[in-house]
């Protein structure tokens, strides 16, 4: 069993900070520039999302199956939970199959940079929207009764 | 200091002999099967490599079942496709490739859709979507340079979507890589200069780049000496079997250094370079390299004063930023010997590259996949300047 219980509360973790990402322009405005359609396939528990960067705005949708992606990055959400934190090596997740990319990898390579900066925001966002047990910065101590 | 994980993994086996791409018995009968398609292009078989192959497969009990000899400057997806049905059509059971990386790719690339069918572009293109070895695959390299017949990269052009598609796959790495320096005796003096110089660009930054680590480490800096050895020889006296076979082998050390350390920014301008100017690849890393090395020079010179060491310099006594400054100068003396030799330009002035071009190779710099590995972050105003002196 992995980080999260149920396939509802990864989404609203992951898709809520993927739209905050999309509404933030120093990352959305590059994300834009690429045109890039990526479709995430998480497992552990399932869920897929699209980014769709080929329009005016960066669109984020959930269980979107019919949309063609450019890139599919499929992986673990506990993998994907680490990676918004900054704390995968790619180039070990892709050795080990931990991720599988399939599509353009050099215009994968290229959006890296731009995200950056968004793994300062996930902890951030996690404490301000009522996540703070996902946050695997701090050590988190859950309630008591 | 160690890296925090590391992986290397080289199942090709690689035979070294004068000949030896002639007589491969042993190494085919471990491989087990008996009917062959070659890969390769008109210009190899114009010099009959193909048909030296192919006579000795058959005096050793082989069959070839066909060839595709079709095989452009930049390795293309429409022949890849034609290539991998003229494959299945022939009865073959495993590839034979033939000559640089382009045909090298191609016969990688062709293996997929050989060994697997469906779509290349849509099923497999990108890192790690094989689930299974492919069908055997023997590389025999006829340039010293690109190191394909030991990385697990295919490169192929898509000529209809005017864009360059990927295949990483560990079970891109082919079976056996015969390196003969019969095989490269033939190979003019300015691809000898070039593809050298790419092996050593290859070499270096894998060694510097953030995903180094101390297996392929020791394959670049092996790499680095017989380059350092070897190359103005191989190309000044392009018969020299020795400096020939010295540089087939460290072009495949240098292969299998990148292939697990990735290569830099130096490779992110030559991309671009090639992309937007048509600069052969190997000659834009060769302009590039010293540049690219004192770009990154504040992270790297601890390696650098290593590598000087490994380029033949006398480093005892240095401080380290000085021995790191002599290998900067050991490349550029070297890349001057080539230049004599009127084999390597220096100058991005000298391949036609225009002065105002040189803006949008900085920009096709920092946006290339290669700028994610290197040491330092990539900030095209930053790397203007060094492309400036470049040119």
């Amino acid at each position: 069993m992995g980080m999260f219980k149920t396939a509802e509360e990864f989404e609203k973790v992951i898709v809520g900070f993927f739209n905050l990402v999309a509404d933030t322009p120093l990352i959305a405005d590059k994300l834009l520039k690429s045109k890039m359609i990526i479709r995430f396939k998480y497992s552990d528990p399932d869920l897929i999302v699209v980014i769709d960067c080929s329009g005016d705005k960066a669109e984020v949708r959930p269980h979107d199956t019919d949309t063609k992606e450019i890139v599919e990055m499929t992986m673990s959400a506990d993998i994907a939970h680490r990676f918004w934190f900054g704390m995968v090596n790619l180039t070990k997740a892709l050795t080990r199959k931990e991720m599988v990319a399939k599509g353009p990898i050099p215009k994968v390579l290229k959006l890296l940079p731009a995200i950056k900066p968004s793994y300062a925001m996930y902890p951030q966002y996690l404490d301000a929207n009522g996540f703070e047990q996902y946050n695997i910065t701090k050590a988190y101590k859950p309630p008591t009764a | 200091m160690l890296p925090e994980f590391f992986e290397f993994y080289n199942p090709t086996k690689v035979v070294y002999e004068d000949g030896v791409a002639t007589d491969l018995k042993p190494e085919l009968d471990i491989i087990g099967i008996k009917k062959y398609f070659i890969v390769s292009d008109h210009i190899i078989n114009d010099l009959g490599l193909v048909d030296k192959v192919s006579d000795g497969l058959a005096e050793i009990g082989f069959e070839v079942t066909d060839k595709y000899l079709d095989v452009a400057q930049d390795a293309r997806l429409n022949d890849v496709k034609a290539c991998a049905d003229q494959i299945k059509a022939s009865g073959a059971e495993g590839i034979i490739s033939i000559g640089g990386g382009s045909v090298i790719d191609t016969a990688k690339a062709a293996n997929i859709l050989f060994s697997e069918g469906g779509d290349l572009v849509e099923d497999y293109s990108g890192a790690h979507t094989l689930t299974r070895p492919l069908k055997p695959h023997v590389v025999i390299p006829t340039t010293a340079g690109t190191g394909s017949e030991v990385t697990m990269v295919a490169v192929i052009y898509d000529e209809e979507n005017k864009e360059k598609l990927v295949f990483v796959d560990k079970f891109l790495l082919p079976n056996l890589a015969v390196l003969d320096p019969q095989m490269t005796i033939s190979l003019p003096q300015k691809m000898t200069a070039a593809t050298g110089m790419d092996a050593l660009t290859h070499a270096v930054e894998a060694y510097v780049g953030t995903q180094n680590a101390p297996i392929s480490d020791a394959f670049a800096i092996g790499a680095i000496e017989l380059i350092f050895k070897n190359l103005v020889t191989a190309t000044k006296s392009g018969d020299d079997v020795e400096a020939r076979g010295a540089m087939l082998i460290a072009s495949t050390m240098a292969g299998i250094a990148f292939t697990h350390s990735m290569v830099g920014c130096i490779h992110g301008m030559a991309h671009a370079t090639g992309g937007l100017y048509r600069v052969p690849h190997g000659v834009a890393n060769a302009i590039f390299l010293p540049f690219g090395m004192e770009y990154n020079f504040e992270e790297i010179k601890e390696k650098l004063a290593r590598l000087a060491i490994a380029m033949g310099e006398d480093t005892s006594g240095l401080p380290e930023e000085d021995a790191a400054r002599l290998a900067i100068a050991a490349v550029r003396k070297l890349a001057r010997q080539l230049n004599e030799l009127d084999a390597l330009p220096i100058r991005l002035r000298d391949v036609g590259v225009p002065e105002d071009g040189l803006e949008a190779i900085a920009e096709g710099a920092i946006n290339d996949g290669s700028s994610f590995y290197n040491p330092r972050d990539m900030d095209e105003e930053e790397l203007l300047p060094y492309i400036q002196n470049a040119y």
